[in-house]
């Protein structure tokens, strides 16, 4: 490299796959990732997420996977952490629903009714 | 392109790849791939994350989920369980030591949470074999900044400013360093970097090389940019062929990406690195020394002046740094002085990197901010010693520094208050020792470290450190003289002022240290001959043997128990304890801590063997030794609890005539008056006591000595030596309101002297027992099988109390509430005929001078609870009433006699004195042991002494043994306990074994003092 | 250490010739003796008089010089070792958790004491103050392997591992 203008290129081409590790964010979201929710399609919710955070760079955003919540006809379902406010659950989330939910929630921060499922710990 | 969601870290540090890491790799990619999850889940191997106990290591990002000691089988299972369905791998989450709480989050573990990571910030998170990972942590940005934004002063004063000092060991400041380099004249110059990291038990350096190399490197470029040199040399010990490996890698790198070379990042800075291997010489640890050791010379140290800043490598100007120091430096640089200022100290900056070895449950590696207590690292980061065993010292600085004992563990590690207790920083090894290591054993390792390594040129070194090995030699095999302390120091005195080199200046520390915390070990080697750790080979019959305070040979019985050879076993230990039934029911068998068989499996139940073995031979008489011809003289034991018995049977074997005065009606002291007969039946005591008049030990009871009968007229009626063992009968109260003179309150000895002498007492119904030792126990069990409601409370946590564990165990069985960190404020009648008392809560502070952290109150936090009886025992003191006048025995602050020697010898010559009223409360078998030593001291007295005492005589062990045959492969057997729902009365809890179970427990024995008697030591 | 193409036994002339060419290699740069004589025991697995010699000659350098460093530290070897290296590392932390018992064990199973190699060539064994293991202590090397945790029950099985 010629100088530090590439130098910072290649820190800015990488840093964002380090930033999965520094573990500072601002929004969590957790998709539930039972048997029951990969059989109602949570693996593809879950890639459609993770694509949209790459697309719209927002790298204080990270997904994580958990178990079966037990509410298996509400499935596929996502709980969305926000730093600073209530956790809100989502059911029946497809990707077009996790697109309208990325777009509304995550970037906006406006809740999606149609989706909501609960509020609240 | 495709989104990762998540990485998977392996630690790839030295350690966790001995620990099979590389398996685990290989499976983890194949697991990965099976499930289809290549493209979404990235595994990056990683360097050393610290925790190298619990390798091989996995952090699954972005939740940073901790998986330890994963095994190449355990992967599918992470896999398929935490990557494909979301569910965590429960049992491969760490474990706390003692509680055995399971954590799932790394950042939730002590260990890492209350570290503060500067040097090590890229260790454990970055891949050390790409330089991209370390481009996208900032790497090269500070260099970057350097070159492109401040000049060469401009670097120094930024260093200067952020206070940083030589993590290497002796602490220079690091910016003042470079300053004295850059204005030397001189047109080349060099950078060097000090890996040669020989201080054993310090590996920080190794792991920041192989864990995040180029931070080491950016760093060495900076220092050239700001001292004009252009060639850097990395000085790396061979003997790290991993650390060799990576640092190549990245050099490799960082010269394929123009980071190495010329005209760096577009400038006209140009700068490239050399790596050296050592070749096993400790002493080019040395800054001199290793700089010849680069020129390809012998690496012998020169005297300094000249210093490398002006005269170093090829006679250049020079600097030269560790690896930790450097690693430092990009992030000072990015973060400014003053960030890193704000942490650590006023006189020492910034974090230190510590290796965690020895007897400690989290070993590895750590980095915290300096200034913080030795405790904390100890205890909240390190997990606390393993195997229940108590700290002794904490080693650090290597074979320059020095030990700091248990005491002073709310010293703050920084480099002043390190030296004033006679240690240094060093380069960071923290090695715990346990009570297991003997110190005198510890120095002489370090000497025959600094022998072996003495470089020769300095005949003090060379010399001096071989005498001095020769003297700890001696001494760790019971030839020393006392005079060789006196050499020891001498000798230290004059290496430290006479050498040339930092290695021969600080030879002398370790010893110093442990002549200054631990004399009592070296004198106990060289006069007793006992080395209490049980290490010196040559001093120890066996582990067993040489932990019983009273040394009975516990092989001897044992293997006689064995054959069902009952009387010979009895033999045996009679020689040395006259009390073996009580001491089957009430010993805390600190033997069995030590027995050889814990490694195998679990300790010989040696207390239920003794047991049995006493219970099964009713009279005594024929198994004692025989009496010595007898010299007419009149021995007085004041007391007839454990310790006045013991002595006065002792004496009774060299053939005095001794007479045991007690003031109360019966015999026996607190094994009759306060241990509760659940525990230690009265008929085993009055057996043991008749065994021993019968043997012609005179007892006369209800006799007070300076009431009934004074010192003087003993005197005039021809005793001529006594022996005080009075106990520590007086309870210790707290100093609050409301307790005096209240009749529902009480203390702990007070109540067991009462039921034991089988008065009435009310107890109501709700009982609290304040205290947490072993009267405490029984106070609050006897309290219980008088149908209360019984409730402990103790101000400090459970690990902290000192009762049996044991006891504790069966107090919770039986229906005993245990309230830890609370204590009690105040004590007031109530208007029901209760107490109301006031209780708050407690926290625990900094460590104090027993080793334990202190205990506060939390303010606000007082509460009150009704109560029907208060037991408060928490303390005992002696109460030598008017025994005798003033004059005749000194007493110490606490109320216990001063002894001028370990054998009982007082103020006056004719008065000894042992047991608790010399100790404070203690063991029955401590109070046996002290009445065997006071009985030689009274024999010297009178009669001249012996060469030899019977019970300090092992008998050879006439059962046949072979030691190349396996040990008996069963476990442990069971004690038998009443079952809780029995024990509502003052029945015995536990019962004693039948004779199979006792015979095959003792063919457990190991026979550790076997070796010895075939090579006759 | 283990000659980096162990698959075929090179001739000595072969060797000399491969030292020759690192010495070559390395000629302008600044006080390599040191890397010359690691290269060189890396190829001979230890370094007789020839080899000093040798490097002397190519190098310029008198043998006294070259024999003083290579008897001053304790990585160069002038006896030939065994197929294997044994070192029991002997640091502070490892000596606190038992090596001397774990050196005591080796002396006896292999009947050879410190320093020395045994009949068959198999295992030579040696000493180290620290080998920055010590989180796994205690532990031993053997070659290039680090094994932690080590005791006496555990030694068989690891020395099955090289034949």
């Amino acid at each position: 490299m010629k100088n530090l203008e590439e130098l910072k290129k290649i820190r800015d081409r990488v840093r964002k796959d380090l930033e999965l590790r520094t573990g500072k964010h601002r929004i969590k979201i957790v998709v539930c990732l039972g048997t029951c929710g990969i059989a109602a399609g949570a693996r593809e919710t879950m890639n459609t997420l993770i694509d949209l955070i790459a697309k719209k760079d927002t790298p204080d955003t990270i997904v994580t996977t958990a178990g079966c919540a037990g509410f298996c006809q509400q499935e596929p379902m996502i709980q969305l952490y926000i730093e600073d406010k209530e956790p809100v659950v989502y059911g029946k989330v497809d990707q077009k629903a996790a697109e309208e939910i990325f777009e509304k929630h995550i970037l906006k921060g406006e809740i999606v009714e149609k989706y909501l499922f609960s509020k609240g710990k | 392109m495709y989104n990762l969601r998540a990485h998977v870290l392996l630690c790839y540090g030295g350690a966790c790849i001995s620990s099979n890491a590389g398996s685990v790799k290989e499976t983890m990619e194949k697991a990965i791939a099976k499930a289809g999850l290549q493209n979404e889940v990235d595994v990056v191997t990683t360097g050393c994350m610290g925790t190298c106990e619990l390798g091989p290591i996995i952090v699954i990002y972005p939740e940073g989920v901790f998986y330890q000691k994963v095994k190449p089988e355990d992967t599918e299972e992470i896999v398929q369980e935490h990557l494909l369905k979301g569910r965590v791998v429960k049992r491969l989450f760490y474990k706390k030591p003692k509680t055995e709480e399971m954590v799932e989050m790394f950042n939730n573990i002590d260990f890492f949470k209350l570290q503060r990571k500067i040097a090590l910030r890229n260790c454990g998170i970055i891949n050390p074999l790409e330089i991209e990972e370390y481009i996208a942590a900032d790497g090269y940005m500070a260099l970057g900044k350097v070159l492109t934004e401040m000049t060469p002063q401009q670097v120094i004063e930024e260093i200067k400013k952020s206070g940083l000092r030589g993590r290497g060991g002796a602490g220079f400041p690091t910016g003042l360093k470079w300053q004295f380099t850059a204005a030397s004249p001189g047109k080349q110059k060099y950078v060097c970097c000090n890996a040669d990291e020989g201080d054993p038990g310090a590996f920080m350096d190794r792991s920041i090389l192989e864990g995040d190399p180029h931070s080491v490197m950016e760093a060495m470029m900076i220092c050239g940019y700001a001292i004009g040199a252009d060639q850097g040399y990395i000085y790396v010990r061979a003997e790290y062929p991993l650390a060799v490996e990576r640092l190549s890698i990245a050099i490799e790198q960082a010269k394929k990406n123009e980071l190495l070379g010329k005209n760096i990042l577009g400038t006209d800075f140009n700068f490239d690195i050399e790596i050296r291997m050592g070749a096993g010489a400790f002493v080019c640890g040395e800054e001199t020394a290793l700089m010849r050791s680069i020129e390809g010379k012998r690496g012998e140290p020169r005297p300094k002046p000249p210093y490398p800043a002006q005269k170093g490598l090829f006679e250049c100007p020079t600097v030269l740094n560790n690896v930790e120091t450097f690693a430092n430096i990009p992030f000072i640089i990015l973060n400014g002085a003053g960030d890193f200022a704000s942490v650590g100290t006023e006189k020492s900056r910034g974090t230190k990197v510590f290796a965690l070895a020895g007897d400690i449950n989290n070993t590895g590696l750590i980095e915290v901010p300096i200034g913080m207590p030795l405790g904390t690292i100890i205890y909240d980061i390190g997990g606390g010693i393993p195997n229940n065993k108590k700290l002794k010292a904490v080693q650090i600085g290597g074979p320059s520094g020095g030990c700091i004992p248990a005491d002073h563990l709310n010293v703050k590690v920084d480099y002043e208050s390190l030296q004033e207790l006679g240690a240094i920083m060093g380069s960071g090894g923290l090695i715990v020792m346990d009570e297991d290591t003997c110190m005198v054993d510890i120095s002489r390792y370090f000497m025959e470290f600094i022998q072996e390594e003495s470089c020769g040129k300095c005949t003090p070194c060379r010399e001096g450190t071989r005498i001095m090995l020769n003297i700890l030699e001696r001494i760790c095999q019971g030839k020393g003289k006392m005079e060789d302390l006196d050499t020891l120091e001498e000798l230290s005195r004059q290496i430290k002022q006479t050498s040339l080199c930092g290695l021969g200046q600080t030879a002398p520390n370790p010893i110093l240290a442990t002549l200054r915390y631990f004399r009592d070990e070296y004198i106990e080697h060289i006069r007793d001959k006992k080395c209490r750790a049980g290490v010196c080979a040559e001093l120890v019959y066996s582990p067993c043997s040489n932990e019983c305070p009273a040394s009975v040979n516990v092989p001897g019985y044992l293997a006689y128990t064995k054959e069902g050879n009952f009387q010979k076993a009895l033999e045996i230990h009679l020689k040395n304890n006259p009390f073996p039934a009580v001491c089957g029911r009430v010993c805390p068998h600190q033997c069995e801590a030590k027995c050889r068989r814990n490694d195998l499996d679990s300790a010989v139940s040696i207390r239920s063997v003794k047991r049995f073995m006493a219970d099964s031979i009713d009279g005594y008489l024929k198994c004692f030794p025989e009496k010595q011809n007898s010299n007419g003289m009149k021995v007085a034991v004041i007391g007839s609890g454990p310790s006045g018995l013991s002595n006065a049977y002792f004496l009774t074997i060299l053939g005095y005539e001794v007479t045991v005065f007690e003031s109360e009606a019966k015999a026996g002291g607190m094994l009759t008056y306060a241990i509760p007969s659940y525990r230690l039946p009265k008929n085993i005591v009055k057996k043991e006591i008749q065994a021993l008049s019968l043997y012609g030990v005179k007892i006369k009871t209800n006799t007070k000595i300076g009431k009934d009968i004074t010192i003087d007229e003993l005197r005039k009626q021809g005793f001529k030596a006594f022996y005080v063992a009075v106990g520590a009968g007086d309870s210790i109260m707290p100093p609050i309101e409301g307790i005096d003179g209240n009749n529902r309150v009480m203390s702990g000895l007070d109540f067991l002297y009462k039921i034991n002498n089988n008065e009435k007492i009310f107890v109501g119904q709700e009982i609290v027992v304040i205290g947490g030792g072993n009267t405490a126990i029984d106070a609050a069990r006897t309290a219980r099988r008088m149908g209360a409601d019984v409730t402990i409370v103790y101000r400090r946590t459970r690990e902290e109390m000192p009762a049996e564990i044991e006891e504790i165990k069966e107090a919770e069985n039986e229906g005993i509430k245990i309230q830890l960190l609370q204590n009690i404020k105040s004590v007031k009648s109530n208007s029901n005929n209760k107490l109301a008392v006031e209780f708050v809560n407690m926290r625990l502070a900094e460590f104090d001078k027993s080793g334990r952290r202190r205990p506060v109150e939390i303010e606000t936090s007082s509460f009150v609870k009704e109560v029907s009886l208060l037991i408060l025992a928490i303390g005992q003191k002696p109460s030598l009433d008017d025994l005798f006048d003033k004059e005749l025995v000194k007493l110490n602050r606490d109320g216990t006699i001063c002894c001028s020697s370990h054998k009982g010898e007082t103020m006056s010559e004719d008065i000894f004195a042992g047991g608790d009223v010399v100790t404070g409360p203690s063991t029955v078998v401590e109070a046996i042991g002290q009445a065997q030593r006071a009985a030689e001291a009274i024999d010297k007295y009178l009669s001249g002494g012996q060469e030899e005492y019977p019970w300090n005589i092992m008998d050879a062990i006439e059962v046949k043994f072979d030691p190349e045959e396996e040990p008996v492969d069963y476990e442990r057997a069971k004690n038998i306990l009443l079952p809780v729902e029995k024990r509502d009365s003052y029945m015995e809890v536990e019962k004693t074994w039948d004779r199979v179970t006792a015979c095959k427990e003792a063919d457990r024995c190991l026979r550790c003092e076997f070796k010895k008697e075939e090579e006759g030591i | 250490m283990g000659c980096p193409c162990d698959e075929k036994e090179l001739t000595d002339k072969q060797k000399y010739k491969q030292l020759k060419e690192f010495i070559n290699e390395s000629k302008n740069k600044k006080g390599y003796l040191i890397p010359v004589l690691h290269m060189a025991q890396v190829i001979f697995g230890f370094l007789p008089p020839e080899v000093q010699n040798f490097v002397a000659k190519e190098m310029n350098t008198p043998v006294s010089v070259v024999t003083g460093v290579v008897t001053f530290y304790s990585y160069f070897k002038i006896f030939p070792t065994g197929r294997h290296t044994i070192t029991i590392c002997l640091g502070t932390a490892c000596y606190v958790r038992g090596a001397k018992k774990i050196m005591e064990e080796l002396e006896k199973k292999l009947g050879i004491k410190i320093g020395e190699t045994t009949e068959d060539k198999r295992f030579s064994m040696g000493v180290q103050r620290c080998l920055g293991a010590c989180g796994l202590a205690p532990v031993i090397m053997i070659d290039k392997d680090v094994h932690g945790r080590i005791s006496a029950q555990k030694l068989d099985k690891i020395l099955e591992l090289y034949k």
